[in-house]
């Protein structure tokens, strides 16, 4: 019985090890779209609950989870959002964050790119209005798989026309 | 595990269900072996192996580095294996990711055009709204072939149905209604989830309110959803029929509160409304119908 327990715990360590081997030398993440905590970045407040499983936000089978849907998303952008004037900017701006296991968002990251599927850098009078809306939804749900609530990735991409915001997706 | 509690494992293992899972086993691997099968048979072995590399990733998350890193094994092995290509992009798709995607999506097509066109093209509608380059790679691909273009990636639409959305959105409502209708009228065509509630609502923008309900009333006979209804109840209050405003906007609430509605996981459809619309409608209605 000893022996058996103490081969079990020779295997997990080497399981433990290889897995550490492996995410050392790959140049992925865990998973495509994680966000790792960047101290010069992001809130100190904001803590995730349990990184290693967090999931997709559509990993629960729901379109956006938010009270009120994305109607409710919407409202907040349409309504808040100023054009800024004699703008020329076009294209898409993606904010993708992480959402904790309270309903908690963190981790704001933003990729945007021209109507050419190339890199882009907005005015900022467009990316930091959107970025702080974003940062101001508080209607995440909370979401459980099984019993636990999870950790789980969102992004919202703004279409920008003339620097109007056109579209919100997904 | 010790051998006591496989031997408890086992005995809870019904033998019926053990066998049904091996053969689902085998011909799941038979199937997939199959298709690598077929690049022997065209007599490139390259590619063939580099199928039987990305074959790793199969049980693995689309997301995972283990999905990723065999399919770029597949990749060195063979650097024009197109399948590849389109399978790491996914991961990048679903999580907004665009540049990356679209990169990896590009050389899919560049290596095969004629089998990644469509959907590279629903791609573009379905998570960044590219109107203009969907239409591009379905009209592209629809010159290439001879044979028909098929369906979205998740089944929904016939893609010339969805190219006529796109004309749509792109403000070209004649030419939408035209592309739509030629489709429907197709010897071949069976209606898919919401080919009628588009339609309809195409009509009803156009305030051709008759061919309107008459579109609406087929999309109810095939896949009745609350936004069919709430459309529905739109049409009649252009008519001036308060009481069906009324009884067709009831009943989209309630369709809707059922989750008998329009839905996408990953995306929002196209004439998909909310809750919130419904119930402003319903406000509205009744207060029409009180004076």
């Amino acid at each position: 019985m000893k022996n058996n327990l103490l081969l079990f715990l020779s295997l997990l360590f080497f399981i433990a090890c290889e897995n550490n081997r492996q995410e050392n030398n790959s140049k992925y993440l865990r998973h495509v779209g994680d966000i790792k905590h960047d101290p010069k970045l992001d809130d100190e407040n904001f803590v995730a609950c349990r990184e290693s499983m967090a999931t997709q936000y559509f990993a629960f089978g729901e379109h956006l989870p938010y009270e009120g849907e994305k109607y409710e998303i919407e409202k907040t952008f349409f309504e808040k959002y100023k054009t800024p004037e004699n703008s020329t900017e076009n294209g898409l701006i993606r904010i993708r964050f992480l959402v904790n296991c309270k309903g908690e968002a963190g981790r704001f990251r933003l990729l945007a790119m021209d109507d050419n599927y190339q890199g882009k850098v907005f005015d900022k009078k467009i990316t930091d209005q959107l970025m702080n809306l974003t940062k101001s939804l508080k209607g995440w749900r909370v979401m459980a798989s099984k019993t636990d609530p999870r950790d789980y990735y969102v992004y919202l991409i703004f279409k920008i026309r003339n620097g109007e915001l056109m579209e919100i997706m997904p | 595990m010790n051998n006591f509690s496989f031997r408890v494992l086992f005995k809870k293992i019904k033998i019926k269900n053990a066998i049904c899972f091996l053969w689902v086993y085998f011909f799941s691997n038979f199937i997939f072996s199959q298709n690598c099968n077929a690049y022997l048979y065209y007599g490139d072995t390259l590619q063939y192996e580099a199928c039987v590399i990305a074959e790793k990733r199969a049980g693995k998350y689309q997301f995972s580095r283990a999905y990723q890193e065999a399919l770029d094994e597949a990749i060195k092995k063979c650097d024009y294996f197109s399948h590849a290509y389109r399978h790491k992009s996914v991961a990048y798709l679903k999580s907004g990711d665009f540049l990356t995607w679209k990169i990896l999506m590009d050389k899919a097509v560049e290596l095969d055009p004629e089998e990644h066109l469509a959907y590279r093209g629903w791609c573009r509608y379905q998570f960044f709204r590219d109107y203009q380059g969907a239409i591009d790679d379905i009209e592209k691909l629809d010159a290439l072939i001879n044979y028909d273009i098929g369906f979205s990636q998740n089944g929904d639409y016939h893609l010339h149905i969805a190219r006529g959305l796109w004309y749509k959105a792109l403000g070209k409502e004649s030419e939408a209604i035209a592309i739509i209708e030629k489709q429907l009228a197709e010897e071949s065509h069976s209606p898919g989830l919401y080919d009628y509630l588009h339609l309809g609502v195409l009509y009803l923008e156009k305030n051709e309110i008759d061919k309107a309900i008459e579109a609406f009333n087929l999309q109810a006979e095939n896949y009745p959803y609350a936004e069919n209804q709430f459309y529905l109840g739109l049409a009649h209050k252009a008519k001036g029929n308060f009481p069906e405003y009324l009884a067709y906007l009831k009943n989209a609430k309630a369709m809707y509160v059922k989750r008998e509605r329009v839905f996408d996981v990953y995306s929002q459809p196209m004439d998909k409304i909310y809750l919130q619309e419904i119930e402003a409608e319903l406000k509205n209605a009744r207060s029409l119908i009180d004076h």
